[in-house]
């Protein structure tokens, strides 16, 4: 009798396991890339991430992969193609005897990986091709932001229609209602996807980053909307920092609980994504992953998009500026902010030097007191 | 995921390693050992070790992986161990270190990256397509085939009278050396196996039938290596293609006609120079997670027409009543099997799982673990959804069930009801001929543990084991 107690009967039900989706948003910023072209050149880090892709596909039978570009003037799909839906059927296979000029080729490698390969390469160089150097001259930087959103929706489109066909469809109840509650949806998100958190879609996103901070300032607001969403919706954020170093995305990983590396040895990119990016939520939890412990939470004003330690809040809106707005008002919401003396530097009160000495004198016990503890 | 996976695991362990190095030569068995066999935290293991030079001292694995989770790891480790994939090793610096087998290692990356010339992945054929065969009509062939195979084994085609496939005398003598039945002059009697059988998921069935394949392919003298890397070949194929022929084996071949017949390929004829893998073939390596796919799903509800709508087709109330939207014979009379049937529409039959029933179903051998997975694997969308929707109000940590929690607790409480006796070989300690006799070697007995009843009236006690206690006596005698 003792085999019939409270918890056996719920074992079943976690037989099913969900797959996972991967959301790689690649930053192919060309001018990051022809700085790293020494050390890690493009093609290289290509082939490093499809290898990486196969692996997660490997995985899993049902497990999905998508890839965002995120360029210096555009975010595009690189995989799956947006715009030739039938690619996968004969015209794929005669466009693949036209390139390749042999049919041999198509054995050697199981067929998912070749379509995730070729589409990817394809809708690279064809992005690569519509760059013009016109667009390169004005802008350093990657649409990061733009990346992010197209990575979302995609995430979302995929984990309903994931829900639907396998019935469990709270997806659309829980992305209501957590939208719906605005404010405090820490909790409730959380809540949600603790009660079924195995049977939906896993779905992350991995961002490969090559472009600095200071580029991507300016897009400051949409990026950290991006980074709430995903927690709200508990998709962790997992960062591989090839160069330069980005502020708001170690933001992103300490805020979705992601995975963040800057690789110290770009070559190793492979490695580095076997290592440390490939378990899914669900081995995470099995295993000690690498993090940031120092996250840089520092902010891009509003004004000018410059990265900021010290700056002004509107008292209202919490809006950052670097320094007081024009008029004293916020430019965001338009409250006319009375800002006092700001210039003046803080009134320093001077300690009492005889009570200091005496504390000096006597011990090192008595240190702690030293500091003074802001009353109630 | 354990329950489905077992069985092919279960077989590939008993392999003896040679057979292994051989498996591992081809990149497409790699690929689909590492999908299907493995634990998820193993996979993670293999991937992080694969490109690595150096083996990975043990230590690092160990701090790699949470102190909580030292079983999953161990368990990982230990299924890893027994494929054949991990081994132990020892670095320059004598300390030792984990590293993934050679013939594994480098079929897995030649699966990943590509390989110059192997044809692990099958050849499509290049004849132009007029004559295509659909995924649709794929589709309808596998169901067809699997069916009839079911449908021999339950009996359905004695009653139904429109199945009389052709099942081929390979098959039948197949499911007869499985034990799945028996066949005794014209009739065929389905074994308690065979019930077993019939209630799994379609993915466990048919792996379960292809391991009685292999099995028997040795005994008619095919290479099992040859016949298992065709069978992880098979399941990497892409569905609607079609592949040719010439570049297999003899065994191979032999091996094509065979599965034909349960419909995990597809030929126009047996001498045609083209095949096609049917869903069944290519969703080996899914585990059982993605066989409720909708597709996949169609293959065992009801035929065809409402296969979009989802895999699941029964419903169940927690008042044990039970809906079942199908009109499959086979269906009908699985789960006539353990439910009382009551009214039976064009689309549906309802019933009521009753004390009755489960204790029929019982006795013919079926566990209530079957019950419940059955009903489990073809849960109607609705049940899932709404369970998905209670989820939240569910208490926490408590994964929610799909199936009535009443329903499966008293399936298995039925079961209980017959499990009332229960063995225990063990040694029985009697003719005593003083009450003191009798009381210190019991008395022993019940301290060292080995005690399982006693009697003070007729001075008698039952010991699992009687060593210690024959040895206590003795030296008792002796003083």
């Amino acid at each position: 009798m003792n085999s019939v107690d409270a918890s056996e009967h719920y074992d079943l039900g976690t037989t099913d396991l969900a797959p996972s989706l991967l959301t790689i948003v690649f930053d192919t910023n060309p001018h990051a890339w022809a700085a790293l072209n020494q050390s890690l050149p493009l093609s290289n880090a290509v082939a490093n991430l499809l290898v990486f892709i196969n692996a997660h596909l490997a995985c899993n039978y049902a497990n999905e992969v998508a890839v965002v570009a995120s360029h210096s003037q555009k975010a595009a799909w690189l995989y799956p193609s947006q715009h030739e839906t039938p690619s996968t059927t004969t015209a794929d296979r005669d466009g693949d005897v036209a390139m390749n000029g042999s049919a041999p080729a198509q054995t050697n490698k199981y067929r998912p990986f070749r379509i995730v390969e070729e589409q990817v390469t394809k809708n690279l160089k064809d992005l690569m091709d519509s760059t013009s150097s016109g667009d390169l001259r004005g802008n350093t930087s990657t649409m990061l932001a733009g990346a992010l959103t197209l990575a979302l929706s995609h995430i979302n489109r995929r984990t309903i229609a994931w829900a639907e066909e396998h019935g469990g469809a709270d997806l659309e109840d829980a992305a209501a209602e957590g939208g719906g509650s605005g404010g405090g949806t820490g909790s409730g998100a959380g809540r949600h996807s603790a009660a079924n958190e195995d049977e939906r879609l896993q779905s992350r996103i991995l961002i490969v980053s090559v472009s600095g901070s200071s580029d991507s300032a300016h897009q400051y607001i949409p990026v950290m909307n991006g980074i709430f969403a995903c927690q709200r919706l508990q998709i962790p954020i997992d960062v591989c920092k090839i160069s330069g170093d980005a502020v708001f995305l170690q933001q992103a990983c300490d805020a979705t609980k992601g995975v963040y590396m800057a690789l110290s040895e770009p070559r190793g990119l492979l490695q580095y994504l076997m290592m440390a990016f490939l378990p899914d939520q669900r081995s995470r939890r099995h295993l000690v992953l690498p993090t940031r412990v120092d996250v840089d939470f520092r902010a891009a004003c509003f004004c000018h998009r410059r990265v900021v330690d010290v700056g002004y809040v509107c008292s209202i809106c919490l809006s950052i500026f670097c320094e007081p707005p024009p008029n004293n008002e916020c430019l965001t919401c338009g409250t006319s902010l009375d800002i006092g003396d700001f210039g003046g530097k803080p009134a320093l009160i001077p300690r009492k030097r005889k009570k200091k000495k005496r504390v000096n004198g006597t011990s090192a016990a008595g240190t702690p007191m030293s500091t003074p503890t802001p009353g109630p | 995921m354990a329950a489905s996976t077992s069985r092919p695991l279960e077989y590939l362990e008993g392999l003896p390693g040679t057979t292994f190095y051989k498996l591992y030569q081809q990149p497409s068995t790699a690929l689909a050992i590492f999908r299907r066999m493995l634990p998820d935290l193993a996979k993670c293991f293999v991937m992080a070790l694969l490109y690595l030079k150096d083996p990975l001292p043990t230590a690092d694995l160990e701090l790699w992986v949470r102190s909580e989770s030292k079983k999953q790891r161990d368990n990982a480790i230990s299924i890893l161990a027994r494929l054949h994939i991990l081994s132990k090793t020892r670095t320059g610096d004598n300390v030792l270190a984990y590293m993934v087998t050679n013939p594994f290692a480098s079929s897995l990356r030649q699966a990943l990256v590509g390989s110059e010339d192997s044809q692990s992945f099958g050849v499509f054929s290049q004849i132009s397509g007029e004559s295509q065969v659909s995924i649709a009509d794929l589709d309808d062939y596998a169901r067809q085939q699997w069916e009839g195979v079911m449908g021999y084994m339950v009996g359905t085609s004695a009653f139904s009278g429109q199945r009389e496939l052709n099942l081929s005398k390979g098959v039948k003598q197949l499911l007869q050396a499985g034990h799945l039945v028996e066949i005794r002059g014209s009739r065929v009697d389905i074994t308690k196996d065979g019930f077993g059988f019939v209630l799994q998921d379609v993915n466990t069935q048919v792996w379960h039938i292809l391991i009685l394949y292999v099995e028997s392919a040795e005994a008619i003298g095919m290479d099992s290596v040859e016949v298992l890397s065709f069978l992880f070949l098979l399941s990497s194929l892409e569905l609607g293609q079609s592949y040719e022929k010439k570049h297999l084996t003899s065994n191979q071949l032999r091996t094509l006609a065979d599965l034909a017949d349960f419909g995990i390929v597809y030929q126009d004829t047996p001498e045609a120079t083209r095949f096609y893998p049917t869903r069944l073939a290519t969703t080996l390596t899914s585990d059982s997670s993605a066989l409720n796919n909708p597709i996949t799903g169609s293959l065992t509800g009801p035929a065809g027409d409402s296969g979009g709508s989802g895999s699941g087709f029964i419903i169940v109330e927690t008042n044990y009543r039970l809906y079942a939207y199908t009109s499959s014979p086979l269906q009908i009379s699985l789960i006539s099997l353990f439910t009382n049937l009551k009214y039976r529409f064009p689309n549906l039959v309802t019933g009521k799982i009753t004390r009755q029933s489960v204790r029929r179903a019982i006795e013919i051998g079926i566990t209530a673990e079957q019950i419940i997975s059955y009903l489990h694997s073809h849960a109607h969308p609705q049940l899932r959804k709404h369970n998905a929707g209670h989820a939240t109000s569910n208490t926490g940590g408590i994964p929610p069930s799909v199936l009535p929690p009443t329903v499966t607790d008293q399936i298995r409480l039925w079961q209980l009801e017959r499990d009332r006796l229960r063995a225990t070989a063990g040694f029985l300690f009697k003719d005593f001929t003083s009450l003191a006799e009798y009381q210190s070697p019991c008395q022993y007995a019940a301290e060292i543990g080995v005690l399982v009843w006693k009697s003070d009236k007729k001075r008698m006690f039952f010991v699992t084991r009687h060593e210690q206690v024959a040895a206590f006596l003795r030296s008792r005698n002796q003083q």
